[in-house]
Protein backbone atom coordinates (compact mmCIF):
# COMPACT_ATOMS: atom_id res chain seq x y z
CA UNK A 1 0.00 0.00 0.00
CA UNK A 2 1.31 3.62 -1.12
CA UNK A 3 1.67 6.00 1.69
CA UNK A 4 -1.08 8.11 0.31
CA UNK A 5 -3.50 5.34 -0.12
CA UNK A 6 -3.31 4.43 3.88
CA UNK A 7 -6.65 5.22 4.67
CA UNK A 8 -5.78 7.67 7.85
CA UNK A 9 -4.58 9.84 5.22
CA UNK A 10 -7.77 9.41 2.86
CA UNK A 11 -9.89 10.28 5.55
CA UNK A 12 -7.86 13.22 6.89
CA UNK A 13 -7.99 14.72 3.19
CA UNK A 14 -11.48 14.48 3.19
CA UNK A 15 -13.48 17.80 4.12
CA UNK A 16 -15.18 17.74 7.54
CA UNK A 17 -18.50 18.53 8.16
CA UNK A 18 -21.66 17.62 10.14
CA UNK A 19 -24.30 15.88 8.68
CA UNK A 20 -27.10 18.65 7.77
CA UNK A 21 -29.78 16.65 9.61
CA UNK A 22 -27.99 17.22 12.76
CA UNK A 23 -27.60 21.33 12.19
CA UNK A 24 -30.68 21.51 11.21
CA UNK A 25 -32.62 19.08 13.96
CA UNK A 26 -31.03 21.16 16.12
CA UNK A 27 -32.75 24.25 14.82
CA UNK A 28 -35.93 23.09 14.24
CA UNK A 29 -35.50 21.65 18.07
CA UNK A 30 -35.51 25.05 19.50
CA UNK A 31 -37.62 26.46 17.38
CA UNK A 32 -41.48 27.45 18.79
CA UNK A 33 -44.08 25.27 17.15
CA UNK A 34 -46.28 27.54 16.92
CA UNK A 35 -44.43 29.19 14.74
CA UNK A 36 -45.30 27.50 11.41
CA UNK A 37 -42.87 26.31 8.58
CA UNK A 38 -42.99 28.14 5.31
CA UNK A 39 -43.07 26.04 1.93
CA UNK A 40 -39.28 27.15 1.36
CA UNK A 41 -38.34 26.06 5.02
CA UNK A 42 -40.47 22.72 4.05
CA UNK A 43 -38.74 22.25 1.24
CA UNK A 44 -35.19 22.69 2.12
CA UNK A 45 -36.00 20.70 5.31
CA UNK A 46 -37.02 18.04 2.79
CA UNK A 47 -33.61 18.34 0.83
CA UNK A 48 -31.69 18.31 4.18
CA UNK A 49 -33.43 15.17 5.13
CA UNK A 50 -32.54 13.99 1.51
CA UNK A 51 -28.58 14.70 1.47
CA UNK A 52 -28.96 13.31 5.55
CA UNK A 53 -30.44 10.34 4.52
CA UNK A 54 -27.39 9.53 1.62
CA UNK A 55 -24.73 10.26 3.91
CA UNK A 56 -25.98 7.91 6.37
CA UNK A 57 -26.52 5.17 3.68
CA UNK A 58 -22.66 5.97 3.01
CA UNK A 59 -21.39 5.29 5.41
CA UNK A 60 -23.67 2.30 6.33
CA UNK A 61 -22.20 0.90 2.87
CA UNK A 62 -18.77 1.47 3.78
CA UNK A 63 -18.87 0.28 7.53
CA UNK A 64 -20.50 -3.05 5.89
CA UNK A 65 -17.67 -3.11 3.38
CA UNK A 66 -14.77 -2.71 5.60
CA UNK A 67 -16.32 -5.05 8.53
CA UNK A 68 -16.24 -7.51 5.54
CA UNK A 69 -12.06 -6.78 4.73
CA UNK A 70 -9.94 -9.66 6.30
CA UNK A 71 -7.34 -8.71 8.61
CA UNK A 72 -3.75 -8.57 7.42
CA UNK A 73 -0.69 -8.37 9.72
CA UNK A 74 1.00 -5.20 9.49
CA UNK A 75 5.28 -5.09 8.87
CA UNK A 76 6.03 -2.85 11.82
CA UNK A 77 5.48 -2.90 15.34
CA UNK A 78 2.68 0.12 16.15
CA UNK A 79 4.14 2.95 18.33
CA UNK A 80 3.37 1.96 21.99
CA UNK A 81 3.59 -1.59 21.90
CA UNK B 1 -51.70 24.38 35.89
CA UNK B 2 -49.86 27.75 36.37
CA UNK B 3 -50.06 29.53 33.61
CA UNK B 4 -48.54 32.11 31.93
CA UNK B 5 -49.98 34.52 28.96
CA UNK B 6 -48.23 35.34 26.00
CA UNK B 7 -49.65 37.90 24.23
CA UNK B 8 -48.81 37.68 20.41
CA UNK B 9 -50.23 38.45 16.56
CA UNK B 10 -53.13 40.12 18.00
CA UNK B 11 -54.16 37.20 20.04
CA UNK B 12 -53.38 35.72 23.84
CA UNK B 13 -51.81 32.93 23.62
CA UNK B 14 -51.26 30.52 27.16
CA UNK B 15 -48.06 28.90 27.40
CA UNK B 16 -48.57 26.65 30.20
CA UNK B 17 -45.77 25.74 32.70
CA UNK B 18 -46.59 22.03 31.76
CA UNK B 19 -46.01 22.95 28.14
CA UNK B 20 -42.87 24.47 28.73
CA UNK B 21 -41.56 21.57 30.37
CA UNK B 22 -42.70 18.72 28.16
CA UNK B 23 -40.43 21.13 25.42
CA UNK B 24 -37.74 21.32 27.39
CA UNK B 25 -38.04 17.65 28.27
CA UNK B 26 -38.10 16.70 24.35
CA UNK B 27 -35.46 19.07 23.77
CA UNK B 28 -32.84 17.42 26.42
CA UNK B 29 -33.97 14.04 25.14
CA UNK B 30 -32.74 15.36 22.21
CA UNK B 31 -29.93 16.73 22.69
CA UNK B 32 -28.46 13.40 24.67
CA UNK B 33 -28.80 11.77 20.77
CA UNK B 34 -28.62 14.83 18.69
CA UNK B 35 -24.72 13.70 17.34
CA UNK B 36 -26.53 10.58 16.44
CA UNK B 37 -27.38 11.60 12.14
CA UNK B 38 -30.04 8.96 11.86
CA UNK B 39 -31.90 10.36 14.81
CA UNK B 40 -31.40 13.90 13.31
CA UNK B 41 -32.98 12.68 10.32
CA UNK B 42 -36.17 11.41 12.08
CA UNK B 43 -36.44 13.94 14.37
CA UNK B 44 -36.39 16.29 10.76
CA UNK B 45 -38.63 14.04 9.58
CA UNK B 46 -41.21 14.01 12.37
CA UNK B 47 -40.74 17.12 13.36
CA UNK B 48 -41.66 18.86 9.23
CA UNK B 49 -44.86 15.72 9.55
CA UNK B 50 -46.48 17.40 12.32
CA UNK B 51 -45.80 20.82 10.98
CA UNK B 52 -47.11 20.26 7.75
CA UNK B 53 -50.22 19.12 10.13
CA UNK B 54 -50.48 22.20 11.80
CA UNK B 55 -50.29 23.95 8.49
CA UNK B 56 -52.85 21.74 7.05
CA UNK B 57 -55.35 22.47 10.36
CA UNK B 58 -54.83 26.08 9.85
CA UNK B 59 -55.89 26.12 6.06
CA UNK B 60 -58.99 24.14 6.46
CA UNK B 61 -60.14 25.06 9.83
CA UNK B 62 -58.77 28.75 10.39
CA UNK B 63 -61.37 29.65 13.14
CA UNK B 64 -60.56 26.45 15.14
CA UNK B 65 -56.87 27.07 15.25
CA UNK B 66 -57.16 30.61 16.36
CA UNK B 67 -59.37 29.70 19.00
CA UNK B 68 -57.39 26.50 19.83
CA UNK B 69 -55.79 26.36 23.12
CA UNK B 70 -54.62 22.50 23.41
CA UNK B 71 -50.88 22.04 23.48
CA UNK B 72 -48.59 21.76 20.44
CA UNK B 73 -45.93 19.95 22.80
CA UNK B 74 -47.67 16.90 25.03
CA UNK B 75 -48.82 13.73 23.75
CA UNK B 76 -52.42 13.47 22.51
CA UNK B 77 -54.56 10.39 22.44
CA UNK B 78 -52.73 9.00 19.42
CA UNK B 79 -49.61 9.17 21.25
CA UNK B 80 -46.84 9.60 18.05
CA UNK B 81 -48.57 13.16 18.06
CA UNK B 82 -49.59 16.55 19.80
CA UNK B 83 -52.84 17.21 21.20
CA UNK B 84 -53.15 20.00 18.50
CA UNK B 85 -52.54 17.12 15.38
CA UNK B 86 -54.95 14.64 17.62
CA UNK B 87 -57.04 17.79 17.46
CA UNK B 88 -56.93 18.28 14.22
CA UNK B 89 -57.91 14.10 13.34
CA UNK B 90 -60.74 15.10 15.71
CA UNK B 91 -62.17 18.04 13.88
CA UNK B 92 -61.55 15.99 9.84
CA UNK B 93 -63.68 13.15 11.45
CA UNK B 94 -66.06 15.34 13.23
CA UNK B 95 -66.67 17.81 10.12
CA UNK B 96 -65.18 16.14 7.16
CA UNK B 97 -65.18 12.23 6.96
CA UNK B 98 -64.77 8.82 9.27
CA UNK B 99 -61.61 8.95 9.99
CA UNK B 100 -61.21 8.06 13.76
CA UNK B 101 -63.12 4.73 13.27
CA UNK B 102 -62.67 1.08 11.74
CA UNK B 103 -58.69 0.75 11.24
CA UNK B 104 -57.60 4.34 13.55
CA UNK B 105 -58.75 3.03 16.76
CA UNK B 106 -55.72 2.35 18.17
CA UNK B 107 -53.87 4.81 20.39
CA UNK B 108 -50.24 3.77 19.50
CA UNK B 109 -51.16 3.56 15.82
CA UNK B 110 -49.36 6.15 13.30
CA UNK B 111 -51.47 8.53 10.94
CA UNK B 112 -48.97 9.99 8.61
CA UNK B 113 -51.41 8.12 5.62
CA UNK B 114 -54.27 6.73 6.69
CA UNK B 115 -57.65 4.58 5.01
CA UNK B 116 -60.85 5.07 4.80
CA UNK B 117 -63.65 2.62 5.51
CA UNK B 118 -65.73 0.75 3.09
CA UNK B 119 -69.64 2.18 3.20
CA UNK B 120 -70.41 -0.41 0.72
CA UNK B 121 -71.82 -3.80 1.09
CA UNK B 122 -69.25 -6.41 0.80
CA UNK B 123 -70.14 -9.01 -2.22
CA UNK B 124 -66.86 -10.98 -2.04
CA UNK B 125 -67.31 -12.96 0.97
CA UNK B 126 -69.53 -11.01 3.75
CA UNK B 127 -72.72 -13.73 4.44
CA UNK B 128 -75.78 -11.53 2.75
CA UNK B 129 -78.33 -10.45 5.44
CA UNK B 130 -81.16 -9.75 2.81
CA UNK B 131 -83.38 -8.20 5.48
CA UNK B 132 -81.15 -5.48 6.23
CA UNK B 133 -80.32 -3.89 2.83
CA UNK B 134 -82.73 -1.62 0.91
CA UNK B 135 -85.28 -2.98 -1.23
CA UNK B 136 -83.48 -1.12 -4.47
CA UNK B 137 -79.98 -2.40 -3.07
CA UNK B 138 -81.73 -5.80 -3.51
CA UNK B 139 -82.86 -5.65 -6.62
CA UNK B 140 -79.23 -4.72 -7.96
CA UNK B 141 -77.67 -8.02 -5.92
CA UNK B 142 -79.79 -10.16 -8.32
CA UNK B 143 -77.47 -9.74 -11.17
CA UNK B 144 -74.90 -10.83 -8.74
CA UNK B 145 -76.37 -13.66 -7.16
CA UNK B 146 -78.35 -15.35 -9.80
CA UNK B 147 -78.81 -18.72 -8.75
CA UNK B 148 -79.65 -17.42 -5.41
CA UNK B 149 -83.67 -17.90 -5.06
CA UNK B 150 -83.70 -16.09 -1.97
CA UNK B 151 -83.83 -13.32 -3.48
CA UNK B 152 -86.39 -14.15 -5.77
CA UNK B 153 -88.29 -15.38 -2.75
CA UNK B 154 -88.04 -12.10 -1.04
CA UNK B 155 -89.81 -10.05 -4.01
CA UNK B 156 -92.61 -12.81 -4.50
CA UNK B 157 -93.32 -13.07 -0.71
CA UNK B 158 -93.25 -9.04 -0.67
CA UNK B 159 -94.87 -7.80 -3.81
CA UNK B 160 -96.07 -11.60 -5.50
CA UNK B 161 -93.32 -11.16 -8.63
CA UNK B 162 -92.51 -14.13 -10.37
CA UNK B 163 -88.95 -14.93 -11.53
CA UNK B 164 -90.58 -16.42 -14.96
CA UNK B 165 -92.51 -13.16 -15.66
CA UNK B 166 -89.62 -11.02 -16.26
CA UNK B 167 -86.85 -11.73 -19.02
CA UNK B 168 -84.11 -13.87 -17.99
CA UNK B 169 -80.79 -12.11 -16.89
CA UNK B 170 -77.99 -12.65 -19.06
CA UNK B 171 -74.53 -13.39 -17.73
CA UNK B 172 -72.76 -9.77 -18.30
CA UNK B 173 -74.31 -6.80 -18.53
CA UNK B 174 -74.68 -4.92 -21.78
CA UNK B 175 -71.87 -2.28 -22.73
CA UNK B 176 -74.54 0.47 -22.10
CA UNK B 177 -74.70 0.23 -18.83
CA UNK B 178 -71.18 1.73 -18.03
CA UNK B 179 -71.89 4.68 -19.77
CA UNK B 180 -71.57 7.71 -18.07
CA UNK B 181 -74.17 9.70 -20.49
CA UNK B 182 -77.37 8.40 -19.23
CA UNK B 183 -81.18 9.96 -19.77
CA UNK B 184 -83.02 10.74 -16.77
CA UNK B 185 -85.05 7.19 -17.35
CA UNK B 186 -81.13 4.55 -17.36
CA UNK B 187 -79.36 7.04 -14.66
CA UNK B 188 -81.07 5.42 -11.29
CA UNK B 189 -81.07 1.98 -13.27
CA UNK B 190 -76.79 2.48 -14.07
CA UNK B 191 -76.25 4.57 -10.59
CA UNK B 192 -78.05 1.00 -9.04
CA UNK B 193 -75.53 -1.54 -10.86
CA UNK B 194 -72.27 0.66 -10.28
CA UNK B 195 -73.23 1.18 -6.82
CA UNK B 196 -73.38 -2.60 -6.53
CA UNK B 197 -70.65 -3.93 -8.56
CA UNK B 198 -68.91 -1.29 -6.84
CA UNK B 199 -67.91 1.04 -10.01
CA UNK B 200 -68.71 4.53 -8.55
CA UNK B 201 -65.03 5.73 -8.91
CA UNK B 202 -65.99 6.87 -5.40
CA UNK B 203 -63.54 5.88 -2.97
CA UNK B 204 -65.91 5.58 0.21
CA UNK B 205 -68.36 3.08 -2.38
CA UNK B 206 -65.83 1.19 -4.30
CA UNK B 207 -63.17 -0.57 -2.04
CA UNK B 208 -64.07 -3.35 0.78
CA UNK B 209 -62.72 -4.92 3.71
CA UNK B 210 -61.04 -7.91 1.48
CA UNK B 211 -58.61 -5.96 -0.45
CA UNK B 212 -55.24 -4.01 0.75
CA UNK B 213 -56.29 -0.82 1.95
CA UNK B 214 -56.03 2.07 0.04
CA UNK B 215 -53.71 4.84 1.59
CA UNK B 216 -54.18 8.62 1.76
CA UNK B 217 -51.59 11.36 2.65
CA UNK B 218 -52.40 14.47 4.33
CA UNK B 219 -52.89 17.09 1.87
CA UNK B 220 -55.71 19.39 1.51
CA UNK B 221 -56.63 18.17 -2.20
CA UNK B 222 -57.21 14.64 -0.77
CA UNK B 223 -59.18 15.57 2.27
CA UNK B 224 -60.80 18.43 0.19
CA UNK B 225 -61.74 14.89 -1.78
CA UNK B 226 -62.60 12.50 0.51
CA UNK B 227 -64.79 15.16 2.05
CA UNK B 228 -66.82 15.91 -1.27
CA UNK B 229 -67.00 11.82 -2.44
CA UNK B 230 -68.27 11.13 1.66
CA UNK B 231 -70.88 13.36 1.03
CA UNK B 232 -71.34 11.83 -2.94
CA UNK B 233 -72.05 8.42 -1.27
CA UNK B 234 -73.97 9.52 1.13
CA UNK B 235 -75.80 10.79 -1.78
CA UNK B 236 -75.90 7.55 -3.21
CA UNK B 237 -77.76 5.98 -0.26
CA UNK B 238 -80.36 8.41 -0.49
CA UNK B 239 -81.14 7.91 -4.02
CA UNK B 240 -81.74 4.62 -2.93
CA UNK B 241 -84.89 5.67 -1.30
CA UNK B 242 -85.93 7.19 -4.20
CA UNK B 243 -86.22 3.58 -5.62
CA UNK B 244 -87.53 1.94 -3.48
CA UNK B 245 -90.53 4.11 -3.60
CA UNK B 246 -90.68 3.66 -7.10
CA UNK B 247 -90.62 -0.48 -6.27
CA UNK B 248 -93.27 -0.09 -3.49
CA UNK B 249 -95.75 1.83 -6.60
CA UNK B 250 -94.89 -0.65 -9.19
CA UNK B 251 -92.26 -3.56 -8.15
CA UNK B 252 -93.22 -5.43 -11.62
CA UNK B 253 -92.49 -2.54 -13.87
CA UNK B 254 -89.37 -1.37 -11.64
CA UNK B 255 -87.75 -5.12 -11.88
CA UNK B 256 -88.46 -5.35 -15.70
CA UNK B 257 -87.21 -1.68 -16.77
CA UNK B 258 -83.86 -2.80 -14.68
CA UNK B 259 -83.26 -6.19 -16.28
CA UNK B 260 -84.40 -4.58 -19.43
CA UNK B 261 -81.27 -2.26 -19.34
CA UNK B 262 -78.96 -4.92 -17.77
CA UNK B 263 -79.38 -7.18 -20.89
CA UNK B 264 -79.33 -4.34 -23.40
CA UNK B 265 -78.59 -1.24 -22.20
CA UNK B 266 -82.19 -0.03 -22.53
CA UNK B 267 -85.62 0.14 -20.61
CA UNK B 268 -87.90 -1.65 -22.65
CA UNK B 269 -87.76 -4.72 -24.98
Amino acid sequence: MRGDDLPVKLLRAEDERVNPAIILAEGLMQRDAERLLTVEEVSEAETVLAIGTQEIETVEFHRKAFLKTPASAIDYVPLGF
Amino acid sequence: MTGLAVVGQGRENRSYFGDRLIRSLEYLRFKARSHNAAFACETVSRVVSEQYKYRLYKDLFPKEWKRSTTSLYRAGHFKAYSERTNEFFQLVNDKCFPLLEYWHDDPDLELDRFAIPPMNFDLCCEEVDYSGLRVSYLAGLMFYFVEDDEIWTFFSEKYGIEKKTLPAIKASPHARVWREEQNAETKPYSDLIRLVDHSTGNPWLDVNHCQYPEFFEWNKETIDWLTETYKSANQSFRNLENLDDRIEEDAQKFLFELISFWNTGKTGL
